[in-house]
């Protein structure tokens, strides 16, 4: 489905991502984790040119992304959901219109892309909010918009960048649910970059740990965590004992020193 | 011819591209063709409102163009009389013509006639003053008729020439002097370039040469004077046209009488005794003093008490540099100075002596002067006689002159053939060794007187030999005879060579003499005398008795003035003479402009004596602008200015509400993909970056031609700004906003990515999100046409 071929992107002198090489198959879910600045989101817009790669290729049903032209990029794109961290709603339309939004450029009669759209909202538990506009929603619900939009098109690939990473902790869950849903039983695929431990280890069916624009490992999640190879999947393993540790504790009614 | 083809090709998908098609490009040039046409839609009213508003006001002033003729100004509190009186003139003068009152201003009442076509006329005109003279509130009128022309600075002199070739201009009604300059009035508007032109010409070809003299050093008769240089002018420069122009008095007689009065006066001071003071020792005069004399007075001046009548007294008017204080006589005559004892007089107070005076009284010797030519007059016909006959002798003398050289030189030449032969004849003498004969006879006398001797001793003893001593001793005596000739021969020859070298020398100071004698041009001295004698036929032919009479009657008549006379008559003149307007520090020249000022400056040098003046030269007048004409044009020039600002307004308005989000959306595209450079290549970047970055150029390409547009459809300019400033400030605005852009709107570049990664195009994008978040502007209106999620 993606194949990613020694991929490079500097910022002058900043090498963000350094000869990254992917591949992700139909219908999985690959989340990429590593620490703030490794590169992660730069990584994963250069998959749809939102930022545009120095050298190497991006390969996505066949046909590779680098060496497409301005149309036949926006027309790629939209085989392609993405789903920011900020959301990036037009704050001046509804949650229907911005569903509706993308649809309708792309030539999508109106009254089908209304249908579109409110059957994706309603997938996100919006049903409720088709005329609310972004700043009259909850960043949970915002970004469930976000999904929505991104899943209107029926993407063959979604790509989340760090989709929880502005939410609360309760309102995360109710993202997460919705990841959920479209990894397991939707078998979607899907690129995610997140901190959200949880969600790689239950969802993910591959993990990739980057460092300084680098694949530093790469596994399937009990692999990664439990045998890390990395010094980076070794600081994973320790959180995630240390959050087990911490969370039965918690739930046998002791506190930590 | 491949790559044009090729760039044509490119040229032509770019318009198709951009323009054609439906795109945000034609949106935008939509959006510069609105805004352009709004724009001067708005300059041009604002100027054009402005432009009405200053001109209505104008008009209600001054009237429309050509509607009034005349202008008359009164004071304020006197306009109703004077429009009653303006009225009755007018009624009186000029029937038919309309009065209309104007506004008042700065304490002036203004009145607007406008004259029947008759009463246009250059005598109107020239006595407006005359004419409207009896209008209380010290009225002035001026002329407002059109189309005029105003010449001014043209020499008081020069105005008659000028304005007799500008009448025979065509186009051209009458001209008229019009106070200081000279008005044109034309037949009608469209004759004024044309006229204009022609008078432009005129003024070209003269120049007004300008002689300025510094303070102290103004001739005595300026009008003389520049009458003398233009003359000199015309004759040294042969210059076609040089007019002493110099007179700025209202007519000429005055200017002559004025200068009449300067030759007087400078008849009179030549005439005037000068007084000598020689001043005693420790008494120094200085120019300005006043010295007294007893003149006919009884008394000597007395220290201390006031000059009487009868003194004289004298005003120092300059020293001599060996002390001696030169003066002329202010009371009295310089014949009443036989008391030559002076005092000073302070406050017309006698004060110490001071010195002792001569005097030279020119009138005095004018009449001896007089009285000896008559009496010289009366010896004329004898001395013509006796002139006659000289000449006739000397004409005989002449007659004679050359047979007496002839006669001469042939005396030289005998005299050189006598010379010659007495050479030839001693000339044998000369070889003769006289003294060797000599010595020789002297030695056989003496040998011979030894014989002599032995033989009278033989005698006594045979007397046989008396006979041989007897032949001996009158051999002997032969002897010394012979020797004695010898010594004659010899004085013979010296005398020969002596009348030889004498002969020689009387004939070569012949020869010199009779070549300068020959050298002597006898005929001209003959044609001389001739000459001469025709005169001396005149002068005997003179009326010797009348030039007596005359002589007599000029010395009677020689000025029999008193020196105090003469001084206040000196005075009086000068009076009047300051109370003139003839300038004494310049003279103006009018000539043709093809003679320089150095050409001119050898003659003015010349005339006045010395070289400390200055020359100028100037036009001979300038075609003053019409005031009208320069009130409507500064209008223009308001309304140009205001539909300029208005422009600029608008452009930085539209810029700003319109241009600054499309500005925004170019600047992000260009950060997204952003190379930092860091060092001097980055300053250097970021300099270059100033000017070059996409957005920028954007912002000045649609500022220099929004602006630019607007500025020649509404008319609008800034003075001294030439037409390369219009775009460049429109580019400098732009360059300004586009600085700006992402404070004066601010886009979300999250909206935007989210329209990206949706598939959106830039089009897309713009109207669909940029356009409808932006500032509320021309651009969002007309997008609300493409919008479809409003």
């Amino acid at each position: 489905m993606l194949k990613i071929d020694h991929l490079t992107k500097k910022f002058g002198s900043l090498v963000a991502v350094d000869d990254f090489n992917l591949q992700v198959g139909r219908g999985e879910t690959v989340v990429l984790m590593g620490p703030s600045g490794c590169g992660k989101s730069t990584t994963i817009r250069t998959i749809n040119r939102l930022v545009e790669p120095d050298c190497g290729s991006i390969h996505f049903a066949g046909i590779d992304i680098t060496k497409l032209s301005e149309d036949e990029l926006m027309a790629t794109r939209k085989k392609i959901g993405f789903v920011f961290q900020h959301f990036n709603l037009i704050h001046r339309l509804s949650a229907l219109d911005n569903v509706m939004l993308g649809l309708v450029m792309a030539g999508t009669p109106p009254e089908i892309a209304r249908y579109k759209a409110t059957e994706a909202l309603t997938k996100v538990g919006l049903e409720n909010h088709l005329t609310h506009k972004p700043d009259q929603m909850s960043g949970g619900q915002q970004q469930r918009v976000g999904i929505a939009r991104a899943l209107a098109f029926e993407p063959e690939l979604m790509l989340w960048d760090e989709p929880t990473a502005s939410l609360d902790p309760i309102l995360v869950r109710e993202v997460l649910v919705v990841m959920e849903e479209l990894a397991k039983y939707r078998s979607s695929t899907m690129l995610v970059v997140t901190h959200e431990l949880s969600f790689a280890l239950h969802v993910a069916d591959r993990i990739v740990l980057m460092n300084k624009g680098k694949v530093v490992e790469e596994g399937i999640p009990s692999q990664v965590f439990v045998d890390p190879q990395s010094s980076i999947g070794q600081q994973y393993k320790e959180l995630i004992e240390y959050q087990m540790n911490t969370s039965a504790l918690t739930l046998a009614g002791k506190r930590i020193a | 011819m491949k790559k044009v083809g090729k760039y044509l090709a490119k040229c032509k998908r770019i318009l198709t591209r951009s323009i054609l098609k439906n795109t945000f490009n034609r949106d935008l040039l939509m959006l510069l063709i609105v805004s352009i046409v709004i724009g001067s839609l708005v300059s041009s009213t604002v100027s054009y409102s402005a432009n009405a508003y200053f001109s209505k006001t104008l008009a209600s002033l001054v009237g429309d163009y050509g509607e009034y003729d005349i202008l008359i100004q009164v004071r304020e509190e006197m306009k109703e009389d004077s429009a009653i009186q303006i009225q009755k003139i007018i009624d009186d003068t000029f029937q038919g013509a309309r009065l209309k009152e104007g506004p008042t201003l700065t304490g002036k009442t203004n009145f607007f006639i406008a004259l029947p076509d008759q009463y246009k006329t250059k005598q109107t005109y020239e006595n407006l003053g005359k004419i409207f003279g009896s209008i209380p509130g010290g009225a002035g009128a001026g002329v407002l008729t059109e189309p005029r022309l105003t010449i001014r600075g043209v020499p008081e002199g020069a105005k008659n020439m000028l304005m007799e070739k500008i009448t025979q201009m065509e186009g051209v009604r009458f001209v008229f002097r019009d106070g200081s300059s000279v008005g044109v009035i034309m037949t009608s508007l469209d004759k004024t370039a044309a006229v204009n032109a022609q008078i432009k010409s005129i003024l070209n070809s003269y120049q007004v040469v300008e002689i300025s003299f510094p303070v102290g050093a103004e001739p005595t008769n300026p009008i003389r004077l520049g009458e003398a240089i233009a003359n000199d002018m015309q004759t040294q420069l042969k210059a076609e046209f040089a007019q002493n122009v110099s007179i700025d008095g209202k007519n000429d007689n005055m200017t002559y009488m004025v200068s009449t009065m300067m030759e007087l006066k400078r008849f009179l001071v030549a005439y005037a005794s000068q007084v000598f003071i020689s001043p005693v020792a420790g008494i120094k005069l200085t120019k300005g003093d006043t010295v007294v004399f007893q003149g006919s007075s009884a008394n000597m001046p007395t220290v201390g008490s006031s000059p009487d009548r009868g003194n004289v007294i004298v005003a120092v008017t300059g020293i001599r540099s060996d002390g001696v204080a030169e003066g002329t006589i202010t009371q009295g005559d310089a014949a009443l100075l036989s008391h030559n004892q002076g005092y000073k007089l302070i406050n017309n107070i006698i004060g110490d002596y001071v010195g002792t005076a001569t005097y030279q009284n020119p009138r005095q010797q004018l009449g001896s002067a007089l009285t000896e030519t008559t009496k010289l007059v009366g010896q004329i016909p004898g001395f013509a006689q006796d002139s006659s006959n000289m000449s006739q002798i000397a004409l005989s003398a002449l007659d004679s002159y050359g047979s007496n050289i002839g006669t001469i030189e042939k005396t030289m030449q005998n005299m050189q053939t006598a010379g010659n032969a007495i050479q030839s004849a001693t000339s044998g003498l000369a070889n003769i060794n006289t003294s060797a004969i000599q010595n020789q006879l002297d030695s056989s006398s003496r040998a011979m007187g030894g014989l002599i001797n032995t033989l009278q001793v033989v005698r006594l003893l045979s007397p046989d030999v008396s006979s041989s001593i007897d032949n001996l001793s009158s051999t002997q005596r032969g002897l010394d005879q012979i020797k004695t000739g010898l010594n004659s021969l010899d004085h013979v020859a010296a005398d020969a060579r002596q009348a030889k070298s004498t002969i020689d020398q009387v004939v070569a100071n012949g020869s010199s003499t009779l070549a300068s004698l020959r050298e002597f041009d006898i005929a001209g001295a003959k044609s001389n005398l001739l000459t001469a004698n025709e005169h001396l036929a005149q002068l005997k032919q003179l009326d010797v008795p009348l030039i007596t009479t005359q002589l007599t009657y000029m010395a009677a008549a020689a000025p029999n003035l008193k020196d105090e006379e003469i001084s206040r008559s000196v005075a009086v003149l000068d009076q009047f003479i300051d109370g003139q307007a003839i300038p004494g520090q310049r003279i103006q020249i009018l000539t043709t402009s093809a003679i320089s000022t150095d050409a001119i400056a050898p003659i003015v040098h010349n005339q006045i004596g010395h070289d400390n003046v200055s020359l100028y030269s100037s036009a001979l007048g300038v075609i003053e602008p019409n005031t009208r004409s320069e009130v409507y044009q500064l209008l223009n020039e308001v309304k140009a200015v205001l539909a300029a600002m208005a422009a600029i307004i608008v452009t930085v308005l539209f810029l700003v509400l319109d241009h600054t989000a499309v500005m925004t959306v170019i600047r992000r595209k260009r950060l997204v993909n952003k190379t930092k450079v860091r060092g001097w290549r980055g300053m250097a970047v970021r300099v270059a970056i100033t000017f070059t970055a996409p957005e920028r150029q954007y912002g000045m390409m649609v500022g220099a031609v929004m602006l630019t547009a607007i500025f020649v459809i509404s008319g609008g300019g800034i003075p001294y700004l030439p037409w390369f400033g219009v775009p460049l400030i429109g580019a400098v605005l732009g360059l300004l906003v586009a600085n700006y852009a992402e404070k004066i709107s601010p886009i979300s570049s999250e909206e935007v990515m989210a329209g990206e990664s949706l598939g959106m195009s830039f089009d897309e994008i713009m109207r669909e999100i940029v356009v409808p978040s932006g500032r509320p502007g021309l651009l969002q209106k007309l997008n609300s046409r493409k919008v479809k999620f409003r």
